[in-house]
């Protein structure tokens, strides 16, 4: 520095080397060449030189489009239920080509129907489930196993069946039953919930005469050392000689005592010989074997049962054996299992758009309404309503019926006449409207409706939401803090304890609360989503308004007489607000996390039609927690039903936090890299 | 300081009565769902009456039973056949249950018994029995959380704006974003039903061998990996900020090498928003596993907590157990963040006056 100095003063420059700049020119103010830079475009600068933040901000905006415009656009159904389309796959153009979501559905370990064994080229052991056409089974893809089976089904071949007593009952038993569909009055077969045949075990009776030859055969296993007898019994339901007339009385005769294992032979002499009455020819009875031991040892295994009757011979065994049914009773207690038997199972892929939309599919009971309103509609090329003498009818090409073959006759009307259902064969993809076989992107879902648009139209109502619950508890953070922050002192300490206690208490406690108050739904949701949310927002205002309340204007302003509501929201506020939104721009994202935690655990949204927000937005109440907590059962079978919302999600959270923190660090450099 | 703990255990006590009792009025006003089964319905009434919660008169006139149904409401109002005569129960005024409900627990500690999920069970023996998974995986997830998350925010920090910095602090953004939930079922059908690694279920208590030990992988990853995003990107701003700060340069210029500056002198002091942190991630941990739980069927307490809200099957006595459980976690939590400060940053006294 002082070298420098020196240099400068020995240079010794003369007076006259000096001459005046712009001596004559008049110097205005010059205007920018380059344009200003304001605060919100200098924001924008930073924002857009961070690349990956642009890009997360292109996707999180297209998902927001999407969202608006899928459920508009899309030509596929996602409101009404349509069980034909049920849990079809996910199918997308291209990417099908690489054999990845191409519409086909893995099958693993499926029960075989036995009457399709024999009819696969491949292997004549192998066979397929009922329900599927052999021509949508992917080729190559059918492999059979077997498999150990305990159930008594009529799948499970084969094995035997094992009666055992209980701790500390002596006698069990066991008659000859069978498991039979119930059905109502009508005829109609009755389904469980779950959508299986309900049945009842009915006993089976066999027709005895004396006189006949014929015999009872049964087929045993003992275990030596236990000590039990088997006690055969026959249980009448008799025909008198003389009078002619049937006596439903239900009298037990012991037939004869088995000791030891193999087959034994009980002939029709030898139960009339035990019925010591001569006018009785005739009995139609269940049989009933008895198990007699000490308790805990006994157990025998049943193989076979086997009763001929002149030429006709009758087989029980593995499962006909295995429908016998536990005679109830007070002296009774024992279990009747099955062991040993073997279950044929498929696994295969089945190209399930095929399957429904390549060829006709049979429609057993259609009803009237549907069947004349399908042909009236499409009038021009389906033609007439055929007549009934005309069945089986064949539709001209192009119609959504392609053949009807019978009228069924059904409940019968009020004031005569009869209801009717039809058995007709349907194209779907005509019935549909497609042209082609469709591709539904992510398949669909449960109830046959679209999973692409359910998820977008999911997607708007978390959105929408979180939108809506953002601006709620914004408002009330800020005019919580305002509060808090500009008057201060005893009602700041009042008020900062109140927003603690209520911050203290978890979020699933609040929930508790309001679910034990409201019940679970809408109202429940957006109270919890509140009833904290707004503290961050609070505890921020109040830091902005402690910063502001003393500047000079402020003062200048309350001197000049203005209220508190004036200082507040013309002074203070407008100055503080940048820092409050930046820091709320994240309300959004976190919002939407916990709205589908808390559907997802099933306190949310119910999912079926439409709810109101304050009497003015009407969302549908569906979204991405309500769909992710409605698939949770089928996340074995149909995993795609999980994947896609919670990919959507996942995307959506990363790029708006993303998008948040952007905003926030480009509007307000001091905080980048905290938080 | 003991003066200063003593005071907050206080406060923390009035906050806990008074949301507990704001809970049992709440509950106690609204629909009741007595078990369904007669004889249970009938030892839940008799037990009620022994609380103090109820009174019962036999009356031999039905209307009298229609007449109670009408004035309490249906659930409210107990009725059981003896004979031809009926014994209905009635409750008593609320301010005279609460005053039961308060002697009980104070006296007994007895929270009630179940209703619906086991009927009248003790409440706290089936909350016992539900604890101990809850509590396995909680410790575990914080015992892995905590290390990862420190390691990866200080790796992050010491390689500022580099490559490993950039790959960290994007799988922090994308890791911290994902629910906790969202990120369970994507792990799930990756390890557990892509790759099969893992079980899909979580086993039953009587499960044996090595499936015990492979089921706690995925729920201990699923409650843990936002956690150490979270941990990981406040180390590294903390970090960050200290290493910049002029005492690390004074550490540096009289010698020290980076290693010695790092950890003797930087890591200390941006440790003092991190203790408090952690604390709180334990409180959001057992939040966060009641998700966890319900998607991995691991039979905990968040399970029960979610069922005991069941539509139409509230069991109201567990639930206001676990809520007391929860409250006073998350209230203790906020204690000892406030005194760890203290521990942390000798400079910090809480409690000191002025």
């Amino acid at each position: 520095m002082s070298d420098n100095n020196k240099k400068f003063i020995d240079e010794h420059i003369k007076p006259e080397m000096f001459e005046f700049v712009q001596k004559d020119q008049k110097i205005y103010d010059k205007k920018f060449e380059t344009k200003p830079i304001g605060y919100f475009k200098d924001a924008m600068i930073r924002f857009g030189k961070n690349k990956t933040n642009v890009t997360a901000t292109i996707i999180l905006f297209t998902l927001i489009l999407l969202s608006i415009l899928v459920p508009i656009l899309t030509n596929k159904n996602y409101e009404k239920q349509d069980s034909v389309l049920s849990l079809l796959p996910p199918r997308i153009p291209l990417l099908e080509k690489i054999g990845i979501a191409d519409g086909t559905k893995k099958f693993t370990d499926i029960t075989v129907d036995p009457e399709t064994i024999g009819q696969i080229e491949s292997n004549p052991d192998w066979g397929y489930p009922r329900g599927y056409n052999p021509d949508f089974i992917i080729k190559g893809t059918l492999t059979n196993s077997v498999e150990s089976c305990v159930i008594s089904d009529e799948a499970c071949k084969g094995g035997e069946n094992k009666l055992l007593l209980n701790a500390n009952k002596s006698a069990a038993a066991i008659m000859s039953a069978e498991k039979v569909p119930v059905v109502n009055d009508d005829g109609e077969i009755q389904y469980t919930d779950s959508g299986k045949i309900r049945y009842q075990i009915v006993p089976v009776f066999f027709d005895i005469y004396s006189g006949v030859e014929g015999q009872i055969e049964i087929d045993i296993d003992f275990f030596a050392g236990d000590e039990y007898e088997l006690n055969v019994y026959v249980v009448e339901n008799v025909l008198n000689t003389t009078t002619k007339e049937e006596i439903y009385e239900l009298k037990r005769y012991k037939v004869t005592t088995i000791n030891e294992a193999g087959t034994i032979t009980i002939t029709f002499d030898d139960i009339f010989n035990e019925i010591d009455n001569p006018n009785i020819f005739y009995l139609a009875t269940p049989i009933i074997l008895e198990l007699k031991g000490t308790p805990n040892v006994g157990n025998v295994v049943l193989n076979s049962i086997t009763y001929t009757y002149g030429e006709n011979t009758i087989v029980h065994s593995g499962y006909t054996l295995s429908t016998y049914a536990l005679v109830p009773g007070e002296e009774y207690n024992g279990l009747y299992v099955r062991q040993n038997g073997t279950l044929q199972t498929a696994s295969f892929k089945y190209d399930a758009y095929g399957a429904l939309f390549e060829q006709d599919l049979l429609r057993e009971n259609m009803s009237t309404m549907d069947y004349e309103g399908i042909l009236t509609e499409n009038k021009d090329v389906c033609g007439k309503i055929p007549d009934e003498s005309e069945y089986p009818y064949d539709f001209p090409e192009g119609c959504p019926i392609t053949r009807v073959e019978e009228r069924i006759q059904s409940a019968p009307k009020e004031g005569g006449g009869y209801y009717y259902n039809y058995k007709v064969y349907i194209d779907y993809k005509i019935e549909l409207g497609f042209e082609e076989i469709p591709y539904y992107i992510f398949g669909t879902e449960q109830e046959g409706k679209d999973y692409f648009a359910l998820i977008f139209l999911g997607l708007r109502t978390s959105l929408m939401l979180g939108l809506i619950v953002a601006v709620i508890n914004i408002s009330i953070g800020i005019i919580y803090g305002s509060i808090e922050g500009y008057y201060g002192g005893t009602v700041d300490l009042l008020m900062e304890r109140f927003a603690e206690i209520a911050g203290r208490i978890p979020w699933l406690v609040w929930l508790g609360l309001f679910v034990v108050i409201f019940g679970s739904g809408p109202t429940t949701l957006i109270l919890v989503l509140t009833v904290t949310g707004w503290l961050g927002i609070a505890s921020v205002t109040r830091t902005q308004f402690y910063r502001y309340k003393g500047r000079e204007y402020v003062l200048a302003s309350r001197t000049l007489g203005a209220k508190d509501m004036r200082i507040i929201f013309r002074h203070i506020l407008p100055n503080g607000i940048g820092t409050i939104i930046t820091s709320s721009v994240l309300m959004i994202p976190y919002v939407i996390f916990s709205e589908s935690t808390i559907s997802y655990l099933g306190f949310g949204l119910g999912g079926s039609g439409t709810f109101d927000l304050f009497g003015f937005v009407e969302l549908p109440a569906t979204s991405i927690g309500y769909l992710l907590y409605r698939s949770r059962p089928e996340l074995t079978t149909n995993p795609y039903l999980i994947f896609f919302p919670a990919i959507i999600i996942a995307i959506l959270m990363i790029t708006f936090n993303m998008f948040g923190n952007a905003l926030r660090d480009a509007f307000n450099p001091t905080l980048r890299g905290s938080e | 300081m003991l003066r200063y703990i003593l005071v907050r255990t206080i406060w923390i006590f009035i906050v806990l009565v008074t949301f507990l009792s704001l809970l049992f009025v709440t509950i106690r006003l609204v629909k009741q769902y007595p078990p369904v089964d007669p004889e249970q319905y009938k030892i839940h009434f008799e037990k009620e009456k022994s609380y103090g919660y109820y009174t019962s008169r036999f009356v031999d006139d039905y209307d009298e039973v229609e007449a109670c149904q009408d004035k309490y409401g249906k659930s409210k109002c107990g009725v059981v056949q003896v004979g031809e005569r009926w014994r209905i129960y009635e409750p008593v005024p609320i301010s005279k249950q609460y005053v039961s409900w308060v002697k009980n627990i104070v006296t007994d500690f007895d929270w009630g018994l179940s209703t619906k999920i086991k009927a009248n069970e003790d409440v706290f023996n089936l909350i016992s029995d539900k604890i101990g998974v809850t509590i396995k995986l909680n410790f575990i997830s914080l015992f892995v959380y905590i290390p990862i998350g420190f390691l990866l925010g200080i790796i992050a920090a010491l390689n500022k704006n580099k490559l490993v910095d950039n790959v960290i602090m994007l799988g922090v953004m994308i890791f911290i974003s994902i629910p906790n939930f969202v990120m369970m079922f994507l792990l799930l059908l990756l390890f557990g039903y892509y790759l099969g690694w893992v079980p899909t279920q979580f086993p039953s208590a009587e499960a044996t061998g090595s499936v015990v030990y492979t089921s706690l992988i995925l729920p201990v990853l699923g409650l843990s990996l936002g956690s150490i995003a979270g941990l990981a990107r406040l180390t590294r701003a903390e970090l960050t900020e200290v290493l910049t700060s002029d005492f690390l340069l004074l550490a540096r210029t009289k010698g020290l090498t980076r290693r010695q500056a790092v950890v003797r002198h930087a890591m200390r002091n941006s440790m003092v928003p991190l203790v408090p942190s952690i604390i709180f991630a334990f409180v959001s941990l057992i939040a966060g596993s009641v998700v966890i739980e319900m998607v991995y069927g691991i039979p905990g307490m968040g399970t029960l907590y979610v069922q005991s809200l069941a539509q139409d099957q509230i069991d109201y006595n567990v639930n206001l157990a676990l809520s007391a459980i929860y409250t006073t976690i998350s209230l203790f939590a906020v204690l000892f963040v406030d005194l760890s400060y203290g521990i942390v940053d000798p400079r910090i006294r809480m409690g000191a006056r002025k």
